[in-house]
């Protein structure tokens, strides 16, 4: 019984990650049409930061998450001066969303190659005096900066819903996302709202990366992983459904326990991977469809 | 055909030459290593065009396929089978572990089929580590006879085999769907074409020839430290890079990526290291933004462009995407 409520536990507390993981990827994807398959990458380069600003300075790694919001956003501006602005002239959304593909694809052979030569292939983790800090709730125990995790992905995921939700700026992306012409012609600065969105969209990889930095591990060519999770959770949250994110993380976490008590540890993110590819298949729009 | 009787001697030449070169001059052992890489990255990205290129169905989980021919091909030879019969089980299996794979996912569109193809070899690879012991090798009765040239003439065969595969299917009404698929689906299901018919052609084909080439990378290596490394997503990766860099979508352009990619990496990894890898990945972008028809293209395009200053990079119409 002991195991059963751990196992959950810890599927509640990665689920709550995962939902983190993912916000990046789904804001890029679902609202602005580009498909960022660096995103793990991005992730990866976010704990990066967060470990050095601990190990050099001595920075609390949930500390550090405004700094590391605000270079991640610095980055993500170049991002998308760089790669994402041209596509802009595509005729079409597929084409936009296949070669955002291949060219992000690049983009994760520069940044993981270039991460290894400069901080190592090694395995890295932030140690900090909590780090083994458990608390016990109902007979299951849940490590602190597991429970800080989940606090800063349901912070985030709010902030996130009301920029999008109840801001100008999120009204003018929600305008240019619809139609992009008919937006600017209300005087609505497209690409000034792309550019920022993306570095938005880049900020909160690197808060998902300073979060799995403290409670996880990270490795330079690491970022594939994280970028599977981070898909299968948008497409499980419904494309363009941001709100879902953080939920449909959780469903994945849960998904993942359940695989654990059935089929054994080896097999977690196999059968977690199938369940997503059989949603795929029979509820393409997602297990949190919108109601309208 | 008589108007490619050109191109037709001129590859017949090359394929004489390539036969020939072990017997008249002697290679050392790194060229000829060097040589069966490109021979299976040939392979490769000749596969993942076929559906890439000419179906326009972007293929994350050509690993699983490399991977299941590698392993199939290392224990049907194991089990003293002659090494051709072992190569194209390897191949069987692969189009077998296709069905399983793409008959659901290629009622995926666009990213979608991405992603899912991406997500089904990554369980392979689990399901793969958790199977079979971490090492897997030959009886040192093979490691004693081990020589290069047999491997060298089997790449060699599946590689021209493959190039020869693309080739007629360019020339059949399978291939006009194929394209027909990548450039409109919807068009090409109005007009009477059985979209996802010719997605299943192109995906077992294009699996077949993954297979065939696990099964030339089982011949040349013997064993494996960690099985799962053939299943890693590597395998994907660089066929695409391959492919795309080259010219999607085109006969030779595969062939000239993977030559380019293969060669020119063994040359950067020893005067630049690891930076090697980083020019690659920026040169890969610069193709897919400004060439989409590859270094193939590239000639053509230039000229384009060198026309056409002053206008959008990409205005041309419907000619800019169509590699893909």
């Amino acid at each position: 019984m002991e195991f059963v409520l751990q196992t959950i536990a810890n599927g509640l507390l990665a689920g709550a990650l995962y939902g983190l993981v993912a916000l990046g990827l789904g804001l890029l994807m679902g609202v602005m049409k580009f498909l960022n398959i660096a995103h793990g990458t991005f992730i990866i380069l976010g704990g990066y930061l967060s470990f050095w600003l601990f190990n050099l300075w001595g920075i609390d790694p949930f500390l550090s998450i405004p700094l590391v919001m605000i270079a991640m956003f610095l980055i993500g501006l170049v991002f998308y001066r760089l790669a994402l602005s041209p596509l802009l002239k595509l005729p079409d959304v597929g084409m936009r969303i296949d070669t955002s593909m291949l060219i992000t694809f690049g983009l994760i052979w520069v940044l993981d190659n270039a991460m290894t030569m400069l901080w190592t292939p090694n395995v890295r983790t932030i140690l900090t005096s909590y780090t083994g800090e458990t608390f016990r709730f109902f007979g299951a125990r849940f490590s602190f900066t597991g429970l800080c995790g989940v606090g800063i992905a349901v912070l985030v995921g709010l902030a996130l819903y009301s920029v999008l939700s109840r801001t100008y700026f999120g009204k003018h992306l929600r305008a240019a996302t619809q139609d992009a012409e008919a937006a600017s012609l209300c005087g609505v600065n497209v690409q000034r709202v792309y550019l920022i969105s993306t570095g938005i969209a880049i900020a909160l990889a690197g808060v998902a990366g300073a979060v799995i930095v403290s409670s996880y591990s990270i490795s330079a060519s690491g970022g594939i992983g994280w970028l599977l999770i981070a898909f299968v959770v948008m497409v499980l949250a419904g494309e363009g459904n941001i709100n879902a994110i953080i939920p449909a993380g959780l469903v994945y976490g849960l998904l993942e326990a359940g695989s654990v008590l059935i089929f054994g540890v080896p097999y977690r993110q196999a059968i977690a991977l199938l369940v997503f590819v059989l949603v795929l298949m029979f509820k393409p729009q997602g297990l949190f469809a919108k109601r309208e | 055909m008589l108007p490619d009787w050109k191109r037709l001697l001129v590859i017949g030449l090359l394929v004489l030459a390539f036969m020939a070169a072990p017997m008249v001059i002697e290679i050392g052992t790194g060229s000829l290593n060097l040589l069966i890489m490109v021979f299976i990255f040939v392979i490769l990205s000749q596969s993942w065009n076929i559906i890439g290129g000419y179906t326009g169905q972007i293929n994350l989980g050509l690993a699983a396929f490399f991977g299941c021919g590698v392993l199939v091909t290392h224990f049907v030879w194991k089990a003293e089978m002659p090494i051709y019969l072992a190569v194209i089980a390897g191949g069987l299996s692969a189009v077998v572990l296709a069905g399983i794979i793409g008959l659901p996912t290629l009622r995926l569109k666009g990213a979608y089929f991405a992603i899912g193809t991406f997500a089904l070899a990554e369980v392979c690879r689990i399901v793969v580590g958790n199977i079979f012991e971490r090492m897997i090798e030959m009886p040192g009765s093979y490691a004693a006879s081990y020589s290069l040239i047999p491997r060298y003439y089997l790449g060699l065969t599946v590689a021209f085999a493959a190039i020869a595969v693309t080739y007629f299917i360019t020339r059949s009404k399978l291939g006009l769907g194929m394209v027909a698929v990548r450039d409109s689906e919807q068009a090409a299901q109005v007009t009477g074409v059985n979209s996802f018919k010719y997605k299943v052609y192109a995906l077992l084909i294009s699996a077949f020839l993954a297979g065939l080439g696990g099964g030339v990378y089982a011949f040349m290596r013997l064993s494996f430290h960690y099985v799962t490394a053939v299943f890693s997503p590597i395998w994907t990766f660089e066929p695409l890079m391959a492919a795309v860099i080259g010219g999607s979508g085109t006969l030779i352009g595969p062939v000239i990526g993977s030559i380019f990619l293969v060669v020119l990496s063994e040359i950067f990894a020893l005067t630049l290291g690891e930076a090697h890898l980083i020019i690659f990945g920026l040169l890969f972008i610069l193709v897919v933004m400004y060439f989409p028809y590859g270094l193939v293209g590239s000639v053509s395009r230039i000229r384009q462009i060198i026309s056409r200053v002053g206008r959008g990079l990409c205005e041309t119409g419907e000619n800019c995407r169509k590699g893909f």
